[in-house]
């Protein structure tokens, strides 16, 4: 009998070792958090859509994600100049902006990026909506840049071999080489009557989104570094625009606390009488 | 409040610490949804209570602390408390509320299965090249050359991997190929990631569709180097019975 009030006693010494190896156990992250979405934040006034080092993109959360060589289809490339590219987003509730910053050792007229996008609530394959065997994909869009022309191209593709440009162009993009780094800068109205060709914008719900990097350094054989297929890829991630604020959860809880405190009057009261 | 009230709240914070922090640091772990945590203290309450509520008596004993901390008749040093427990309490439901109605930032949950069923064409096929030293050689040198990229050393940590979601198998884990059939791997080699049904999501996958530049035989020669190279077997039905 002594023996078990001996460990009674000393069941608090238990209780203060679990919690220490819980608080060794949250000190430390087991792993690394990385990115798995852009989310663009609703901005007043104009978006910085001509200029990719606007003092507006450090108000932008930023987002990573790595890159690797296009390795899916035949004509596949080993290693690609951008390991990494950070992206953020701003809308203003009728135009979307993204930004894409990537590290390139030269500025070279082939350089070049894009963005891709599901089109409408298909899922398409990340590799330029290919076809794939159990499940009816759909087209994907895609927003692309090439230093050389100075310009945004709004693309679309459903397979390999079917990518070409829109009858409609309503993507602009402007990159600027600063630092041995390009900052490019894709914008777009959030929404477009081409619904059937265009990725559409819904803020505060999530889309899908891809990225794709060429080094167009010229080679020794006159040929770009990367070119074609043979480009820095991404599979797909997630972006979303905010939607703007709603501030109905906080009178939802003002309600919820109003309920409880009732509650509370009416149980003590209630337990006084009983008492 | 009585001493028979102690040991339950430390016992249900216990837990709750077990839960969040001890249990996803165990190996072969994961981190418990929240709401399977709130189940699991319920469950702990609704025990507890029972216990409590065994005997009048112990239910009288059980209890009783709580009225009269609940009323204020204990008084003393007790009514700071219990005024912070009547606030508390309105203040954790407000909590909660806003909790849920508030929208998340946190991208769709994506249940994706990792190995789901092959087309029956592809089921119980045998592999058909002999199991020689010559052809596993053959094998691992087409893995080198096709797989490594992204599976690396067999450990799915190929120089490129990085940027794929979901990241290329490691055969080295016991759950990729190991508990799979060779014909399992055949198929999932020979039509790539876009030949997956639509629970594996193969909208994501960077697994190319190996038919369009290796032959049935190479193919079957891979997984023989796989196996090898990745120090596994395949699961077959012989050995169960």
């Amino acid at each position: 009998m002594a023996r078990v009030r001996s460990v009674g006693k000393r069941w608090w010494v238990g209780a203060v070792g679990l919690l220490g190896l819980c608080v060794a156990a949250g000190a430390e992250p087991a792993y690394s958090q990385q990115s798995v979405a852009v989310r663009a934040g609703l901005v007043k006034g104009s978006l910085p859509v001509d200029d990719p080092t606007a003092a507006a993109w450090a108000t932008a959360s930023v987002s990573e994600f790595p890159m690797s060589p296009q390795v899916h289809w035949p004509v596949r490339i080993t290693d690609v100049t951008a390991k990494s590219v950070k992206v953020r987003g701003l809308h203003d509730g009728t135009t979307v902006a993204i930004l894409l910053e990537y590290s390139d050792p030269s500025e070279d007229p082939e350089d070049a990026a894009a963005l891709e996008f599901m089109v409408g609530d298909t899922k398409a394959h990340f590799a330029h909506g290919q076809p794939m065997a159990q499940v009816e994909g759909g087209p994907v869009n895609i927003w692309y840049w090439k230093n050389k022309d100075g310009k945004g191209a709004d693309l679309g593709a459903k397979g390999f071999g079917t990518l070409k440009p829109h009858s409609h162009q309503d993507v602009k993009a402007k990159g600027v080489y600063q630092g041995g780094a390009w900052k490019v800068v894709f914008s777009r109205p959030l929404n477009t009557e081409h619904v059937a060709e265009d990725t559409q914008f819904k803020p505060g719900e999530f889309a899908s989104i891809a990225f794709a990097i060429w080094d167009g350094k010229k080679m020794d054989t006159g040929q770009p570094k990367e070119k074609g297929s043979e480009k820095a890829i991404s599979s797909w991630w997630y972006f979303r625009a905010d939607a703007p604020p709603d501030y109905s959860p906080y009178m939802y809880a003002l309600l919820a606390v109003a309920l409880a405190v009732g509650f509370e009057m009416v149980l003590v009261r209630r337990l006084k009488k009983g008492s | 409040m009585g001493g028979v009230l102690v040991r339950p709240i430390i016992l249900t914070v216990c837990i709750y610490l077990f839960l969040k922090f001890i249990v996803p640091n165990l190996p072969h772990s994961a981190p418990l949804p929240s709401s399977l945590i709130f189940l699991y203290l319920m469950l702990t309450t609704a025990g507890i209570v029972i216990f409590a509520t065994l005997s009048g008596a112990s239910k009288d004993a059980f209890f009783g602390p709580i009225l009269r901390f609940l009323t204020g008749e204990g008084g003393g040093a007790l009514s700071g408390a219990r005024y912070l427990v009547l606030a508390l309490f309105p203040l954790l439901v407000g909590w909660q509320t806003y909790g849920s109605t508030a929208s998340s930032d946190a991208p769709p949950g994506e249940n994706r299965t990792i190995h789901p069923a092959p087309p029956g064409e592809y089921t119980g096929l045998s592999n058909p090249v002999p199991k020689t030293l010559e052809n596993i050689n053959y094998g691992k040198g087409l893995y080198a050359s096709r797989c490594s990229p992204c599976h690396g050393n067999f450990d799915g940590k190929g120089f490129a991997a990085a940027g794929f979601t979901p990241p290329p198998a490691n055969f080295k884990d016991p759950t990729t190929i190991a508990m799979l059939q060779e014909s399992y791997l055949f198929w999932r080699i020979k039509k790539g990631g876009v030949g997956l049904p639509v629970e594996g999501m193969p909208w994501k996958t960077a697994m190319p569709r190996w038919e369009m530049e290796m032959s049935d035989e190479d193919i079957w020669k891979v997984i023989m180097g796989e196996y090898d190279g990745a120090g596994q077997k395949p699961r077959t039905w012989d050995e169960s019975e």
